[in-house]
């Protein structure tokens, strides 16, 4: 995949996807620390939430993803066998698969949802899960059956126009000032 | 019934139980009963009405029936299955408790019922045509006689699976969204769960709230896809999370999906060993990986 | 009220080039609960530290972000200067707008927009950070050596002469393993006996050592700094403390004809028995199922039908009722160093293993493995030093020996190269020709790898200087044919088939791990491979280590290893536990799991996932005093941090500190900007 980004896939709105990423802190994130220092470009619409280990990642920090309007999501960690914990990505691998699959079977495009192994000297790797993951989703299009579903009383102030992913979170942002 | 009764005066009689939980006859049909008093016993009742997992009584945090002291429990195949399940997870202690199992040919649908009436393909619980476990094991006395195979119902629930999963994915979406916009939120389904049993649900937590708690659909998808994952490799199929579900969810159709997903990808099916451990909390070096990259 | 101060680092022009600084430090300062928000062409420079410091004063801060760099690069450093500025150092978070933006990205519009993003998101979870405090266990100063070969012994040596207490435990009669029975040892042919007893003799006398012999690990429970570890005395029948090793029992004994282990079946010893002279202790053993005292026994017949050597120990040291007894250690490190065994090819064999039956080793008494040719070379051993072969005792002219057997062949189950074989064959070679002169010495060879120093002249030696004929190919079969023992081998290099009529075959067999290995394993809370032998905690850079933290690795029980590699090890796992007895207390990151007492149920569904065996059960109590249940607890000083329970639990009832699911969600409402 080359680095310059291809835009021209996008959709005729200007939609721009916005992923969320849950990483293990010892493969993926480090992975993605290699893709920087190699400086291998990629899409702008990822954002990473780092974790100690796939093993950490709760099913239900997906759905509150969507639910805070994700049009997409990649959860990544240490491929097997290679867990700092040892065994983390193993147990994570359970639990994803049976979400994986309840998902589907509720009628959520599995394109959203992008699982992979990300070690920590596959950079590349990165950012071809990344491109890839921001392809599928752009091609869905918003996730707006999920926002569909926020009480109505609640904005709705749905991105639009181009950069939308690069919109600044005050556009929507409810801080709590604690 | 009256190897029940008998086994029934006998355990309370001698002081090896101080209640016996069971179902006995009332205006209403089959309900659960409460029998403390070796006369009452000829009360208890087995039939295609007792459709009720009473294990749900054993949680220990239900505090009312823990004061009655010492529990003998009527169980067929699936509640036998529940009971394993507290004992996997260290919710009871098996010499707590004696497990009368009866041999189930499966039961109604409904037990409000003036009389027990036979199976037919109309009237039987779905979840009960290919039932493993008709007799159950992990018990200390057994009685009845074999029971035959429960009749096919005119749709089983793999068929409606089946059936659900050849649509579409956005009329699967727009099946459960509907489904799961009728929520009260009441969870009526919890309180009858056998396995749910903890202090304070998830559904409860304030800090920070992962599910919301009123009833709009957002919360309920959330909280039905929670309470799904949670009963994955647990689930017994009772079917009293539908039964009682006081809008008609079917979630008997989410619990089937669940079991068949651990079957097909960990070979696992819930049984009533308690020394079979559970899917989930347990892995193996070549879990099926497809989905991931 | 967070008063957050949010740091914004150039990282001279790597940020800068694509990265608006100064425009997320404006985006952020409008940022509920930041009270103030910089940018610096260095943040990492002194100066940059001094703004964070300053800034932390001046404005009273609650949290820090810095938008710079990984926190894999500078987190420990801008962590600390937080601390030193009073702000406790688990406030300060790090947001990575270099690797993760900046230098992937090309529009400088959108690039700066994700900078903010991240920026805030990391400000939202530093919100809910809380300060922690780091965990402080108190550290047992004394060390338990499992295993006292050569390895065994040099680590309890520098462990025991730094000045600590060591336990060291060894399951045969004597100390001394595998080393004991070679005779001479590559690539200098110094004597193994004269080298090793010293140190046996050294490690036995050591004030700081206590050994226990025909001893093994029961049960091992605690953790770094505080296992407590029941170790089983097997009954040895013989009072250590009257016993003077005179010797009298084993000449008593009437039972002479057992094979001796320690001349790997080649000699006989007595059921009473010491297993070489130089044992260490020289305290015999008593071998109940040889015994014929014990045999009577078993056969149920109502009167001892021996006792012989109880008569005549003039020290009345001989008890024939004494049991199996155990005896706790508390210990705050464990070393283990159990060795290896070798492949055992004339056996029934272990699963996945196929075995050599067409190597005739069991069968033809002139096949034999390197160890019974290191006893047969031994001046110790049963010939005394002569090459005599075991079925006749004849002097054989022609020797075979074969490299590789097990070792290098996936498909008899062994993928690994047993990495001695190589040396240890020019060694037998080199030794035979030595004794028997016009005798030829015959080797079949895949490679010869001797990597080491001094090895590879060694290995050129045997061939060069020594004459030893090396042929490259494998051997399909080994039969005997009358009194010669026929080898059909093939010659890759002349690409011939090769017959010949040896006296005598040496099979390089592949070094396994001890036996019961996964079951210590087990104990300790270690991995192993596929083979069994123990997994290091990184192959490179923490080869010593293991994933349990206080248990250290050394020698062949974790990869095959020669002699100087095991004295390595050992001596390093010595380096390692002296150096975690060198403080009173372990200090450790704060970033463990917390059980909230009040709503776990105590389900173990935790227990079940934790890969440290951190968690257990822990009973409650009612404020008069009787149990009322039970929850699950971390342990702090064995919880790694992974978070693998938290995600499992059903009510949410078990929080990894660092990373709250406050903090998470937190996070995830800053990023998905919409509601």
């Amino acid at each position: 995949m080359s680095d310059a980004i291809d835009t021209s896939g996008a959709a005729a709105d200007g939609f721009e996807p916005r992923i969320t990423a849950f990483v293990c802190n010892w493969c993926t994130y480090t992975g993605a620390d290699l893709a920087g220092t190699s400086r291998l470009h990629m899409a702008s619409n990822v954002r990473i939430i780092r974790l100690p280990c796939t093993g950490r990642i709760d099913p239900l920090f997906i759905i509150k993803a969507f639910e805070r309007g994700a049009d997409g999501v990649i959860v990544s960690g240490c491929h097997p066998a290679d867990c700092h914990y040892t065994s983390g990505n193993y147990h994570a691998r359970r639990r994803f698969a049976v979400f994986h699959d309840i998902m589907e079977f509720i009628g959520v495009d599995p394109r959203r949802m992008t699982f992979s192994w990300v070690s920590a000297s596959e950079g590349s790797k990165w950012r071809d899960v990344v491109n890839e993951a921001v392809t599928n989703v752009r091609a869905l299009g918003p996730f707006e059956a999920y926002r569909a579903l926020a009480p109505k009383d609640v904005g709705v102030a749905a991105p639009a126009g181009p950069g939308a992913v690069a919109a600044p979170a005050s556009a929507g942002i409810k801080a709590e000032a604690s | 019934m009256n190897e029940l009764h008998e086994l029934a005066r006998t355990l309370l009689t001698d002081g090896t139980v101080r209640v016996i939980i069971g179902w006995e006859d009332a205006r209403r049909g089959a309900r659960p009963a409460f029998i403390t008093d070796p006369a009452d016993t000829d009360k208890l009742i087995f039939d295609t009405r007792c459709v009720h997992n009473l294990v749900t009584y054993l949680n220990p945090r239900r505090d009312n029936v823990a004061e009655l002291g010492k529990i003998g429990l009527v169980v067929k195949g699936c509640d036998a299955k529940a009971v394993a399940g507290l004992l996997r997870e260290a919710q009871l202690n098996r010499d707590d408790i004696v497990l009368i199992g009866v041999r189930c040919g499966g039961v109604l649908e409904e037990s409000e019922l003036a009389e027990a009436v036979a199976l037919s393909a109309e009237n039987v619980a779905p979840r009960c045509f290919g039932c493993d476990n008709r007799e159950p094991k992990l018990v200390d006395h057994l009685l009845g006689e074999a029971q035959p195979e429960p009749p096919r119902p005119i749709m089983t629930i793999d068929e409606r699976v089946e059936a659900l999963e050849a649509r579409p994915l956005e009329e699967r979406w727009a099946f459960w969204t509907e489904q799961f916009s009728k929520c009260v939120r009441c969870y009526a389904c919890r309180q009858v769960c056998p396995l749910c049993v903890c202090e304070r649900c998830v559904a409860e937590k304030t800090r920070p709230q992962w599910i919301d708690s009123s009833a709009h659909p957002r919360g309920n998808m959330s909280w039905n896809i929670t309470r799904a994952l949670h009963l994955a490799g647990r689930c017994v199929d009772c079917g009293e999370c539908e039964r009682f579900c006081p809008v008609g969810i079917p979630l008997s159709l989410v619990n089937r999906k669940l079991q068949q997903i651990v079957s097909e990808r960990y070979g696992y099916t819930v049984s009533d060993d308690p020394e079979n451990a559970a899917p989930i909390g347990d892995y193996r070096l070549d879990d099926k990986q497809e989905f991931i990259k | 009220m967070s008063r957050i101060g949010v740091f914004v680092c150039h990282c001279g022009e790597n940020i800068a080039r694509t990265v608006d600084c100064e425009a997320v430090a404006e985006a952020l300062r409008e940022h509920p609960g930041v009270a103030v928000a910089e940018d610096y062409k260095y943040m990492c420079s002194d100066p940059g530290q001094a703004l964070v410091k300053k800034a932390i004063e001046d404005n009273n801060l609650t949290g820090v972000v810095i938008a710079a760099c990984s926190p894999h690069m500078h987190e420990k450093t801008f962590r600390r200067a937080c601390d030193q500025a009073g702000l406790n150092q688990f406030m300060c978070e790090m947001a990575n707008v270099r690797e993760h933006c900046s230098w992937i990205h090309d529009d400088r519009g959108q690039a700066t927009d994700k900078a903010i993003d991240i920026t805030r998101t990391i400000v939202e979870k530093v919100k809910h950070n809380r300060p922690l405090e780091s965990i402080h266990i108190p550290v047992t100063k004394r060390a338990l050596v499992i295993g006292g070969g050569i390895a065994g012994i040099q680590a309890a040596l520098d462990i025991a002469d730094g000045g600590h207490e060591v336990v060291l435990i060894e399951k045969e009669a004597s100390i001394g393993g595998h080393m004991s029975q070679l005779s001479e040892t590559f690539p200098t042919l110094d004597c193994s006996q004269c080298i090793l007893t010293p140190r046996m003799v050294e490690a036995y006398q050591h004030p700081n050592i206590k050994l226990h012999t025909w001893s093994e690990v029961e049960k091992v429970d605690g953790y770094i700094g505080n296992f407590e570890v029941t170790i089983r005395k097997k009954a040895r029948s013989v009072n250590e403390d009257l016993c003077n090793g005179c010797g009298d029992c084993q000449a008593a004994c009437p039972a002479k004809r057992i094979p001796s282990e320690f001349e790997a079946g080649l000699g006989k010893r007595t059921a009473i028995y010491v297993p070489f002279p130089q044992a260490v202790p020289n305290i015999p053993v008593l071998d109940r199922v040889n015994c014929t005292l014990f045999k009577g026994r078993r056969k149920g017949l109502a009167k001892d039908v021996c006792g012989k050597c109880k008569e005549a120990c003039l020290k009345a040291a001989i008890d024939f009722d004494t049991e199996d007894t155990f005896v706790t250690e508390a210990v705050g490190a464990i070393v283990v160093a159990t060795g290896f065994k070798l492949y055992d090819i004339g056996r029934d064999q272990p699963e996945g293993l196929k075995g050599y039956g067409e190597y005739g080793y069991g069968e033809v008494p002139d096949v034999i493995d390197g160890l019974q040719f290191e006893r047969l070379a031994s001046a110790s051993g049963p010939t005394e030093g002569a090459i005599l072969r075991p079925s006749d005792g004849k002097e054989p002219k022609t020797v075979v020996f074969v490299h590789c057997v097990g070792s290098r062949d996936p498909e008899k189950g062994i993928s690994y190269c047993s990495k001695i074989c190589c040396m240890y064959n020019a060694k037998h070679a080199m030794l035979y020709k030595h004794k028997v002169h016009d005798g030829r010495a015959i080797a079949f060879y895949m490679d010869i790898r001797a990597g080491g120093k001094g090895y590879d002249e060694f290995s050129r030696r045997a061939i060069e200087e020594d004459g030893a004929e090396y042929v490259r190919g494998r051997v399909s079969r080994i039969f005997r044919d009358g009194d010669v023992v026929k080898v059909w081998g093939y010659d890759t290099l002349s690409g011939e088939q090769v017959v010949i009529d040896a006296d005598m075959v040496v099979l390089a067999t592949a070094m396994r791990p001890q036996d019961g290995i996964r079951e210590l394993a087990q104990k300790l809370s270690v991995s192993t491979d596929e083979h069994g032998f123990i997994n290091e905690a990184h192959p490179k850079l923490r080869p010593v280590e293991t994933n349990t933290a206080g248990v250290f690795v050394a020698g062949a029980c974790q990869a095959p290893r020669d002699i100087p590699e095991a004295v390595a090890m050992a001596s390093a796992t010595g380096a390692k536990v002296l150096g975690l007895f060198s403080a009173d207390e372990l200090e450790r990151e704060p970033a463990v799991a917390v059980v909230d007492e009040n709503t776990c149920i105590g389900c173990m569904r935790c227990e079940l996932v934790c890969p440290y065996g951190a968690i257990e059960q822990r009973e409650i109590c009612t404020v008069d005093g009787h149990v009322c249940g039970h929850v699950a607890y971390v342990n702090p000083g064995v919880c790694q941090g992974c978070g693998t329970c938290q995600a499992v639990c059903l009510s949410k009832s078990v929080e990894l500190q660092t990373f709250t699911d406050e903090q998470i969600f937190s996070e995830i409402n800053a990023l998905c900007y919409w509601e």
